[in-house]
């Protein structure tokens, strides 16, 4: 039995992608099994969900604790050691990012790959929507699915021009994705425990939320405070020179100042994952 | 009626603390935002099950969904006891509490007259679980409950005015909001927390998630909603005197309105034509309403 774990966040279609595989694999005549963590599954917030493939009936209904896979489809979440604990020895941890394997700092008993999917579905789809993405990658990794048994599963999603659009995405991610490298350090660094601000307060941070972060021109910027206002999380403080300014801290990424801002001061950039 | 609000007048002072867990791009966390601005620090929050906004930096309490009006009575009326005046009893509700599941609580208050502000953050779905239909949902609008298929054509209701509902009851103050107009939103919320007796807000707030579109339209899509008429700005006082806050030469056809979203894609032209006709008649009965400075049933 394979067993997938996949870490995302709402909104980048991860539930989407665990149907989608099981789906792929039920076409090439296997069982198969989805299954979505229900919690806070808001756009933008971090979370997991599961598949398990056999080629005998699935008879455990339980969420996978050890998988052989694990996949992620956020660049931030691909920087942390979660995506990489509590696997099967020598199984296959797939990363979106634009780093190489080996400059990730993931460690264990693992193989790493990576794919730039973020770029390759703003590429294909206009949008940074990453699960038809990696679907492409994970085929080349997994020899149980095959990506034309994905490429259906796509189009039953997906039906006309979005499926279209998804199975490019699919297959440019099946030639971009680097080798399989093993991992260099067998055992993670331990982790000091940091003082955990979900949920609500004063701590919160959602830098990790967004794709696209605001960029003001202070030279066009006109002081008229329309972004200031009309932003959802108070994420633009203003300024004592009567400028905005982007608290990285709350910014989720949405664009609504950039939409709305009357000289077009404010440009919506990719944001740049640090190592 | 409220009075008008310019951008200088904006306090500059946060009432909330940010960043909330809302999706990208949320209306409601908008309205929460501009709401507790100019609120003050003493309120009392209020909620029942709805999508979670900003949370505020006065105290807050909840309930179960069909408690909106019971818990504000509870409130307000202790305070009353106690004497402190100073103290408001706000109620932050989504579309599926106020319109469907504390209808009757809420109309009960409003006939008791109690002191109590409830504000409506009007998605026009229960968008926390996933965008079932409620009162608040248009007619054809797309859902997870009306799906578009050979026999359904989405929503088969118009929405409800709630507004007129409680204006029927003769409570103090009824005002509709959109996020897009924030200084109309403020001057009326500034204005509806010092009367006394029962008041209500509602604020429509698009869900980026919910009516499928680009989050960085959700300004977009509100100015749209208001600018074609279907989602007039206006207050009722005493159930009688009437002011359209918004009064364009010429309203904008409602398909810019419909376009952006894809809960309306599906949506034939006879069906918009159903929809414009629709919506030019209760512009008209606003606009008659705003004439006579009277609201006659």
């Amino acid at each position: 039995m394979i067993e997938i774990r996949l870490h995302g966040r709402g909104g980048q279609g991860a539930v989407t992608a665990s149907r989608i595989i099981a789906a792929a694999a039920f076409e090439d005549g296997l069982y198969s099994q989805a299954i979505p963590m229900y919690g806070t599954e808001r756009r933008g917030a971090p979370l997991t969900a599961y598949v398990r493939i056999d080629n005998v009936r699935v008879r455990e209904r339980e969420l996978v604790h050890t998988p052989d896979y694990s996949i992620c489809f956020d660049e931030f979440i691909s920087m942390n050691q979660t995506i990489a604990n509590s696997m099967k020895p020598g199984g296959i941890v797939l990363a979106n990012s634009k780093f190489k394997p080996e400059e990730l700092p993931l460690a264990g008993d693992i193989k790493i790959a990576c794919v730039d999917a973020t770029g390759i579905a703003i590429k294909h789809l206009g949008r940074p929507i990453t699960n038809t993405a990696i679907l492409g990658a994970f085929c080349k990794l997994c020899p149980e699915v095959s990506l034309k048994g994905v490429e259906k599963a796509i189009y039953k999603y997906f039906p006309g021009r979005v499926g279209d659009m998804n199975v490019a995405a699919a297959r440019a991610s099946y030639e971009q994705v680097t080798d399989l490298i093993t991992a260099k350090n067998k055992e993670p660094p331990k982790q000091v425990e940091e003082i955990v601000s979900g949920g609500y307060g004063a701590l919160k941070d959602v830098s990790g939320w967004r794709v696209f972060e605001p960029v003001i021109d202070e030279e066009k910027c006109i002081g008229c405070k329309t972004c200031w206002i009309y932003c959802p999380e108070a994420a633009l403080e203003w300024t004592a020179n009567n400028k905005p300014a982007m608290i990285s801290r709350a910014c989720k990424g949405c664009g609504v100042c950039a939409n709305e801002c009357p000289v077009k001061a404010i440009e919506m950039v990719r944001v740049q994952v640090k190592k | 009626m409220s009075e008008r609000m310019t951008r200088a007048q904006v306090p500059l002072e946060e009432g909330i603390i940010f960043p909330g867990s809302t999706c990208q791009g949320c209306g409601a966390a908008m309205a929460a935002r501009l709401t507790f601005k100019v609120m003050g620090p003493n309120v009392i929050r209020h909620g029942i099950p709805c999508c979670p906004d900003q949370s505020s930096k006065s105290p807050s309490t909840g309930s179960v969904f069909e408690g909106a009006g019971p818990s504000l009575t509870g409130t307000s009326r202790a305070l009353k006891a106690l004497g402190r005046t100073d103290i408001k009893a706000v109620g932050f509700f989504g579309d599926g509490g106020v319109y469907d599941i504390s209808f009757g609580g809420l109309m009960a208050a409003a006939q008791r007259n109690e002191n109590a502000l409830v504000i409506c953050k009007d998605n026009e779905a229960y968008m926390n679980t996933g965008g079932q239909h409620s009162g608040g949902t248009p007619k054809y609008a797309e859902t997870t409950t009306d799906q578009v298929g050979p026999n359904s054509r989405g929503n088969k209701f118009h929405k409800i005015r709630a507004a007129f509902a409680f204006a029927a009851l003769g409570v103090p103050y009824i005002a509709t909001a959109s996020v897009a107009f924030p200084e109309d939103l403020m001057a009326k919320v500034k204005y509806a927390k010092d009367i006394e007796g029962f008041r209500v807000i509602l604020i429509q707030t698009p869900c980026p998630v919910g009516w499928r579109f680009d989050p960085a339209k959700t300004i977009e899509v509100a100015r749209s909603a208001v600018q074609s008429g279907m989602w007039p700005l206006y207050e009722i006082e005493n159930g009688s005197t009437f002011k359209l806050n918004y009064k364009p030469k010429e309203l904008k056809p409602i398909t810019e309105y419909l376009k952006p979203q894809a809960r309306f894609r599906h949506m034939t032209e006879t069906e918009i034509n159903e929809m414009q006709t629709y919506t030019n008649q209760r512009w008209e009965e606003v606009l008659r309403a705003d004439e006579a400075k009277r609201l006659t049933f």
